[in-house]
């Protein structure tokens, strides 16, 4: 081992004792040998984030997305299934993807003219009697994802031959992404492509931010109360759960104490919307915790990020209305981060309804929007102090305490109805713990093996349950 | 712009208002001039639009989004923009990028409506950030339609055509 992979050691090690007591190094932010890992360890294992199935509803649609810093093609298939590959050539590994979507029954490589269908399996090549006449067509494929699965419509990969069953890998946070997109027979679609952009900042910033960071919107987001983007005051807004919902995905609603509190309900979707809601597909319990929510915000480790809220672009004209959003932080070097961000609506809404969400959310939360502007700004320098020297020799660590046992007045919560670690009241820093607490593990965890994905006192109830 | 209308020469007084009135928005963008430049050069009916690019294949146009935007606004919307920059917690903007338009080939053309101009240039962003010391640069097209009202023009309708499928600045907190 060289001195490199111990000093990684030793970060993980402090992230593992101080995602307990609250102390996170800043160093995570920006060293390399760990982002080097991470595109091992983390990217290369976990179930990441590809597409909405509404960007590829049709035989032969694809769309090219990243996992870790590599390009796969996400295409559906001439039976309807959803295939992940490589986008790399058999022969000499070029790209054969030429674009950011689109609709095809084969991908051919510029090079020599090899040709895929959209299963990945090569069906032929220019003078293939004279060339490869005798060669096996089979095993000289597109490289594929070792698994590939859905829920709620969103499709997700993972490098992992041993990752665990999506469903399992998504443990409690299945239970609220069906109150998410799940709310009735009609489901989400896209409203588009997504945008993308470039900041130099550590994809862990997203991450953890987007896993319930609510206190920030009083300092840094003040000036949207300002121009009045958005409908709950900063206290009141704070009043709500933090959820680990199973180790390194996190969750916050924002959420009166009493049930009966006029709205917003639903995030702020519109009422003509909501009427369509129903136990179709989710629980009683799921869909009267969607009803008090008026702000989602979560996570699923490592990089992929929802929120749904009521915002509006032009106060003076438009009331709030809730709008979709959905994001992954693509890593891109430990000082860089790729975000591509999505909206999207509920399919059911009408072509005005889909107009004013759409409008709504690219005003405030895209790379142009009154709330989203802000964010960028901090995590720039989160990760140029992480590189820092001076954050290595001063041992430098960051106070991640808020909410602990003692620290200020969230607690912990007897009654909910759904899974995870709840407290009341957003004050509360338990949800970026979780994801770190979680990542630490993932990365230390020797190929094949996998850290729990279930609390310990989940696991124990789970035993009595069946005992 | 639809390029069969008809071409403002270079030497007429139409194309030294309209290039004159490109030299004066760019300063007051540059200048930090928000609200002046909205209350005096940009009409209420405006729509302002930064459309989404995707890389595609020749045979497929430039992949320019029809319905996505990295902006859509309104004057309502840009309005909310420029107050929010005026208010002392807007940090995205404060302390302010240093920002420099540079405009170029500007071509004027007639459209069927006499009160309306269509412009195209070619704009260049020069930007930079605290103590940055490498520019972030955007190059697009910009497609103008300038409107006489009360005997001054304003701005219509603008189109910005970013040479970006990925945004490499870390925010759209600028106006273009
Ligand atoms: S590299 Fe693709 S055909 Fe040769
Ligand atoms: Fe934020």
């Amino acid at each position: 081992m060289t001195s490199h992979t111990d000093s990684s050691a030793k970060l993980l090690d402090a992230v593992t004792e101080g995602a307990e007591k609250g102390v996170i190094p800043a160093s995570i932010f920006g060293d390399p040998d760990l982002y080097r890992q991470e595109l091992r360890n983390v990217f290369g294992r976990c179930w990441v984030f590809l597409a909405h199935e509404s960007e590829i509803p049709a035989k032969g649609d694809y769309v090219l997305r990243k996992i870790g810093e590599d390009n796969f093609i996400v295409v559906r298939d001439d039976e309807g299934e959803i295939n992940v590959l490589f986008d790399a050539c058999r022969h000499r590994g070029v790209q054969v993807c030429r674009s950011d979507s689109g609709n095809t029954s084969h991908f051919r490589c510029p090079y020599h003219g090899w040709t895929y269908n959209t299963k990945g399996n090569l069906v032929g090549a220019p003078l293939w009697r004279n060339a490869f006449g005798g060669m096996s067509k089979e095993n000289n494929g597109l490289a594929s994802a070792a698994k590939v699965a859905s829920y709620q419509g969103l499709v997700f990969g993972t490098l992992d031959q041993s990752a665990p069953p999506l469903k399992e890998y998504l443990g409690g946070m299945a239970w609220y992404l069906d109150l998410v997109f799940g709310l009735n027979e009609h489901g989400v679609e896209v409203l588009g492509p997504p945008q993308r952009f470039v900041i130099d900042a550590n994809w862990k910033s997203g991450a953890e931010n987007f896993s319930g960071d609510d206190y920030h919107l009083g300092t840094l987001h003040r000036s949207v109360w300002e121009i009045g983007a958005f409908p709950v005051p900063f206290h009141e807004n704070m009043m709500g759960y933090h959820i680990q919902a199973s180790p390194g995905h996190s969750l916050s609603f924002s959420m009166a104490q009493d049930a009966n509190e006029p709205g917003p309900n639903y995030f702020g979707f519109p009422d003509e919307l909501a009427q369509s809601f129903n136990t179709t597909n989710i629980s009683a319990d799921q869909l009267e915790v969607a009803r008090r929510s008026r702000v989602f915000v979560g996570n699923v480790f490592p990089n992929f990020s929802m929120l749904a809220l009521p915002m509006t672009e032009d106060g003076s004209n438009h009331p709030p209305v809730g709008i979709l959003t959905l994001r992954t932080w693509q890593p891109h070097g430990p000082g860089q981060v790729e975000v591509w961000n999505w909206f999207a609506g509920y399919k059911n809404l009408t072509p005005e309804q889909k107009d004013r969400a759409y409008r709504a959310g690219l005003g405030t939360f895209s790379m142009g929007g009154a709330f989203e502007v802000d964010d960028t700004e901090p995590w720039i320098t989160v990760s140029r102090n992480g590189a820092s020297t001076a954050a290595e020799l001063l041992d430098f660590q960051l106070n991640y305490e808020m909410g602990k046992p003692g620290v200020g007045i969230s607690k912990p919560v007897k009654e909910w109805p759904g899974p995870g670690r709840v407290q009341w009241t957003r004050y509360e820093e338990g949800v970026q713990r979780n994801m770190y607490g979680f990542y630490a593990e993932m990365m230390r965890s020797a190929p094949g093996q996998w850290p729990s994905l279930v609390f310990p006192e989940d696991a124990a109830a789970d035993k009595e349950h069946r005992a | 712009m639809d390029s069969t209308l008809p071409r403002v020469a270079a030497d007429t007084a139409l194309y030294a208002e309209v290039l004159d009135w490109i030299h004066t928005e760019a300063e007051l963008l540059d200048d930090l001039r928000e609200r002046e430049w909205l209350e005096t050069m940009v009409s209420r009916d405006v729509t302002y639009a930064v459309p989404l690019r995707q890389t595609v294949e020749r045979a497929r146009g430039r992949g320019f989004s029809p319905d996505t935007f990295h902006l859509l606004e309104t004057y309502g919307s840009l309005d909310s923009r420029v107050t929010r920059n005026e208010t002392p917690y807007a940090w995205a903007e404060d302390p302010p990028s240093r920002i420099r338009h540079f405009v170029t080939n500007v071509r004027v053309r007639q459209s069927g409506d006499p009160d309306i101009v269509a412009v195209k240039s070619n704009l260049l962003l020069h930007r930079t950030r605290q103590d940055q010391s490498l520019p972030q640069l955007l190059s697009a097209e910009r497609h103008d339609e300038l409107r006489r009202e009360d005997g001054r023009l304003m701005l219509l309708r603008r189109d910005v055509l970013l040479d970006l499928t990925v945004i490499r600045t870390h925010n759209l907190a600028i106006f273009f």
